[in-house]
């Protein structure tokens, strides 16, 4: 009670103050009226007893300042006055204050983006009903094989699960997203397309409680019932996405009830799911349609997979059950997984599972999901302590600057403490300023970036990826927050404390700050314009590098044929027996037809996905240096290397005989050769693989030698490829060699097939070589958008905060220059010694800069080992010369320009006037 | 000439302001008077400790003031110890009383 007393009364003396005031001098003054009528009772006269009485009481206005401090909303006025005076000020100088909001919007910006970035993929809960209690399944395999295969499920175990588990309000499986061609439903106005065409759609088969579990509402229609697992055949129904419906059918209200047609059976479109349903992620794409699983088999004919008890193509995830912890459903699945593998052989057998909440990017425990994320976060931060840095500079030099003002006050009793709070405050309100900036910035920036590091994401994950609504949610915003306050204290605690340190008599000697300044303070000032210059040239030479590399990388060739190679693929049925002589039956049909050159085979497609296996190499040098231990691997047809025209310059290819037979020889690219056996013929030594990854290694012959080309990231030549002798059973598809157009070529293989299995031309896919390598196009795109950014974000910040403090330090000499001038130094002179002694933090900063660079390079490099790793600098050294010694001069040019200009200026002042500065 | 009365703890001028006001309500000169009377000269609150003691009081609720006139006519703020301050007023006496005793049975040990 007292307490709310306590609250409203201090309110009212905020707000009604000068109310409160007259109260109280009223009574002081009925006070003291009374007081003198007593001692003139006593005899005084009435002159003497007010002034006695004045006497006693003391001035009514100390009285009413001891009052007003003893209770809190002194603290609050006090407060209010320094947001005031330290507005003032800042309005005062609004060059200063311009330059450092501008900063601290590009500091914070930058990072607010990136972390809403970094929000939006790994924070953000699915977009679906309470989010937090719907997890994912995680299963952990005896040979240690790791992701994407981690989160596969076959139909049987997760029926299984769904009828024995207590933990789980409810379990829905999804399938890996597939391939379907349909054409465009019945009658609507599709506008570009043309009625009848095959378009491959994007659909993803799920359990028929997707959508209820998930709790997602239909935009319009109705998501799956009960009935359609029990009745597939009678009535065939999907769910359009809302990407899918808006973009491909142009919203076209009426779509409820079209239908949609594939392998020749006809979908009705019951429902359109909600615009910001996007699917449960992992990966991260938004189907075209959502089908029930029990309506695989008309989605794709040849293939039951899932009946399949060893085929797992489903991820399962699920729902809590209220009051069910992520650790009792988690132990209790794993009772379940132990149970069903009793009974059923798995060729891998699973020893754990783990469950964890479920957000749109499934991967983002994986090491190099994170360290890529680290490695970003570090970058933006370095931006953002450049910024800090600057601003500290440019603070220590404006409180210098208010030497007089500051110990005047200091002399007039202010403590230190509240001076020191007050130049906080100011601090602190660019700072929120700043951030405000930033944030905008950043909403701005966010897509551009995004588009950058979406593709960047694309090639390292090489899925189809959908740009994921980016939202700037309360996370996003407390994180600005906390950044900008935290940068307001970083470059205004120092500064603040160097300040109000002024020495009273030294400041009131009217001494131009040129002498006053105390050693450590320049000299700590020094230190911070080199520190800022060092960041910057780590910030340069990387976005350099980079950018050497993009140009490189304009006219990067793979090194084998992509235009006239085309990739067939076709769905073979479940029997990996019967597929394999299905397969070879096609290849030599094909073979025969007058367009097609060669026929071959290829477990692994360019630039789609690696396989690195252990190498061990045979020889005297197998423990030397540069020696490579893992190497990229590929099963081949003997006709791969004249299907890619990838000449084998030494030994000789693989014969019919050992591919089909699996006998152990091997090819090797010529930059392997060159590091396993350096100087030595590499045909007929020997090398050995662990195939499985279980320790087992398998020794292989070498019998020839290929070229070397950039099969697997367009960046790099592969720094070590082993090709093995492979037959039909591991390939992906045909890869078909033709001079003709793609239409002729297609026309004939379709004309073949027809004849041979008509069952097979729905599921035909067809697709040149040089689709593949759109992909790659991506990373020097991605690569040079953020790194220019980057690069233009440190130069800027570095030239602007260098600029600032020279100007500031050289208009305190002023008076200083004058004398020298006075005294007959020349003007050259007087200029050659204030560039002389500004440029001199910049070099050692820039020196310091190269110094880290080189590390920088250093660590960047060692990620190259992996074989399979694009190299983002496109081979372009990291010790490049060229890079590091213009942008060194850049720096440098700028670092001079920033005290010449200045400097300069000073030269021009009349002596006279400059003597008199102070 | 400046008087020579004893320093009061603030505290304890708190609670003679409330005992006064326990006596009959009165405004700020008057609580001086009558404290001075009281303590037989001993204790002379000067006006601005005594002003700061009833703005506290105030603020917590222990005695509320009223604009009323005086007997001259004038105007002047007038104070009542309210059942809080009552309350306040016992405990610190007991409490008064206690210490009181203690440092008593101190002084005369021997």
């Amino acid at each position: 009670m007292s307490f709310l007393r306590n609250i409203s009364s201090g309110l009212r003396s905020l707000f009604r103050k000068e109310q409160v005031d007259r109260e109280l001098d009223e009574e002081l003054r009925a006070y003291q009226e009374m007081a003198t009528d007593e001692k003139m009772k006593q005899g005084m006269s009435r002159k003497e007893a007010l002034r006695a009485v004045r006497l006693e009481q003391g001035s009514p206005e100390l009285t009413r300042q001891v009052l007003w401090s003893e209770r809190w909303e002194s603290l609050v006025e006090m407060c209010w006055q320094d947001l005031r005076f330290g507005l003032r000020m800042l309005r005062k100088s609004p060059g200063f204050t311009l330059v450092a909001v501008l900063t601290l919007a590009l500091g914070v910006g930058v990072n607010t983006s990136i972390f809403s970035a970094f929000d939006s993929v790994a924070l953000k809960p699915l977009p679906v009903k309470d989010a937090h209690d719907v997890v994912r399944l995680q299963r952990w395999f005896a040979s240690g094989a790791m992701g994407d295969v981690q989160y596969d499920f076959s139909y049987p175990e997760y029926l299984y699960y769904r009828s024995q588990n207590h933990a789980f309000l409810g379990l829905i499986a999804a399938s890996w997203p597939g391939q379907a061609l349909a054409t465009a439903p019945s009658g609507s106005e599709t506008g570009s397309t043309a009625p009848h065409e095959l378009l491959p759609l994007q659909c993803q088969l799920v359990s028929e409680n997707y959508f209820s579990v998930l709790g997602i509402r239909m935009e319009f229609g109705q998501a799956f019932a009960g009935g359609e697992e029990r009745a597939p055949v009678s009535n065939p129904v999907i769910v359009l996405s809302y990407p899918y419906w808006r973009g491909q059918l142009n919203g076209d209200r009426e779509v409820i009830g079209k239908t949609l047609e594939v392998n020749g059976t006809s979908l009705t479109v019951i429902g359109v799911a909600p615009e910001d349903f996007i699917g449960t992620g992992n990966p991260p794409e938004v189907p075209d349609f959502w089908a029930p699983l029990e309506m695989q088999t008309k989605l794709e004919p040849q293939n039951d997979w899932l009946h399949e008890p060893s085929n797992q193509p489903l991820q399962i995830v699920g729902r809590l059950a209220p009051a069910t912890s992520i650790d009792q459903a988690q132990a209790e699945t794993e009772v379940l997984i132990r149970r069903f593998e009793q009974d059923h052989v798995e060729k891998d057998q699973t020893i754990g599972l783990t469950l964890h909440r479920a957000t749109y990017f499934g991967v983002t425990d994986e090491l190099w999901f994170r360290a890529f994320a680290a490695g970003l976060m570090a970058v933006v931060s370095l931006v953002l302590l450049v910024a800090c840095v600057n601003l500290a500079n440019m603070s220590l030099a404006r409180g210098a600057s208010r030497t007089k003002e500051i110990a005047m006050r200091l002399a007039l009793g202010a403590g230190r403490g509240r001076l020191v709070r007050q130049l906080l405050t100011e601090s602190m309100l660019l700072a929120l300023m700043g951030g405000l900036a930033g944030l905008l910035f950043s909403l701005w920036a966010t897509r551009l970036e995004w588009i950058g590091l979406v593709r960047l994401i694309h090639v390292l994950l090489g899925s189809r990826i959908l740009v994921a609504p980016l939202t700037v949610d309360i996370r996003v915003l407390l994180y600005t927050l906390v950044v900008s306050l935290v940068s307001g204290v970083l470059f205004g605690l120092w500064p603040a404390l160097q300040s109000s340190k002024a020495s009273v008599s030294d400041a009131l000697k009217a001494e131009g700050s040129g002498y006053g300044q105390p050693p450590s303070q320049s000299r700590f000032r020094s230190f911070l314009v080199g520190g800022q210059v060092a960041v910057s040239m780590v910030l340069l030479i990387s976005a350099g590098l980079v950018l050497r590399g993009v140009a490189k990388a304009q006219g990067a060739k793979p090194g084998f044929e992509t235009r006239s190679v085309f990739h067939l693929s076709f769905s073979l049925g479940n029997d990996p027996g019967k597929a394999t002589i299905l397969k070879r039956q096609i290849m030599a049909r094909l073979q025969t037809l007058p367009e097609i050159s060669e026929v071959a085979l290829a477990n692994r497609l360019p630039y789609a996905g690696t396989s690195t296996r252990p190498l061990l190499v045979e020889g005297n040098h197998a423990t030397a240096k540069g020696v490579p231990h893992e190497t990229l691997i590929n099963y081949v047809s003997p006709t791969f290397f004249a299907a890619l025209s990838i000449p084998v310059v030494r030994g000789r290819n693989f014969t019919p005989q050992e591919a089909d037979a699996n006998i152990p020889v091997a090819i090797v690219s010529e930059a392997t050769a060159r590091n396993a056996w350096p100087g030595e013929d590499p045909v007929g030594k020997r090398l050995k693989l662990d195939l499985r990854f279980d320790g087992k290694w398998k020794e292989f012959e070498v019998v020839g030698v290929a070229r070397d080309v950039r099969f697997t990231n367009i960046s790099r030549v592969d720094p070590a490829y082993v090709y093995l002798p492979g037959d039909p059973s591991q390939s992906n598809g045909l890869l078909i060699r033709s001079a003709r157009s793609p239409r002729d070529t297609v026309a004939a293989i379709r004309t073949s097939l027809e004849s041979f299995d008509r069952s097979l031309l729905p599921t035909l896919g067809f697709l040149s070589l040089d689709n593949f390598m759109h992909s790659q196009e991506f990373v020097p795109q991605a690569a040079a958008i953020l790194t220019a950014i980057l690069a233009f974000l440190a130069v800027a910040l570095g030239a602007v905060g260098l600029y600032g403090v020279m100007a500031y330090v050289v208009t305190q000499r002023t008076r200083e220059v004058g004398i020298r001038l006075a005294l007959g130094a020349s003007k050259s002179d007087v200029l050659r010694l204030l560039v002389r002694q500004g440029m001199l933090p910049v070099i050692g900063g820039a020196g310091c800069g190269l110094v880290l660079s080189a590390a920088v390079s250093g660590v960047l490099h060692a990620v190259l080992v992996s074989p399979g790793m694009p190299d983002l600098l496109f081979g372009v050294s990291s010790f490049d010369p060229a890079v590091y010694a213009g942008l060194t001069a850049l720096l440098a040019g700028v670092g001079l320009l920033a005290c010449a200009v200045p400097a300069r200026r000073a030269m021009r002042v009349d002596p006279m006037i400059a003597l008199r500065y102070e | 000439m400046p008087d020579k009365s004893s320093d009061l703890v603030q505290g304890t001028l708190d609670m003679l302001v409330l005992k006064t006001l326990a006596l009959e309500p009165m405004h700020g000169h008057g609580i001086s008077v009558r404290i001075e009377q009281m303590s037989k000269g001993v204790f002379r609150p000067n006006a601005g400790s005594l002003f700061l003691a009833i703005q506290r009081l105030q603020r917590d609720g222990l005695i509320d003031g009223e604009w009323k006139p005086t007997e001259n006519n004038r105007r002047a703020k007038y104070y009542v110890l309210t059942q809080k301050g009552r309350k306040r007023l016992n405990s610190e006496t007991q409490e008064w009383g206690r210490q009181a005793a203690a440092i008593a049975r101190i002084l005369e040990a021997s």
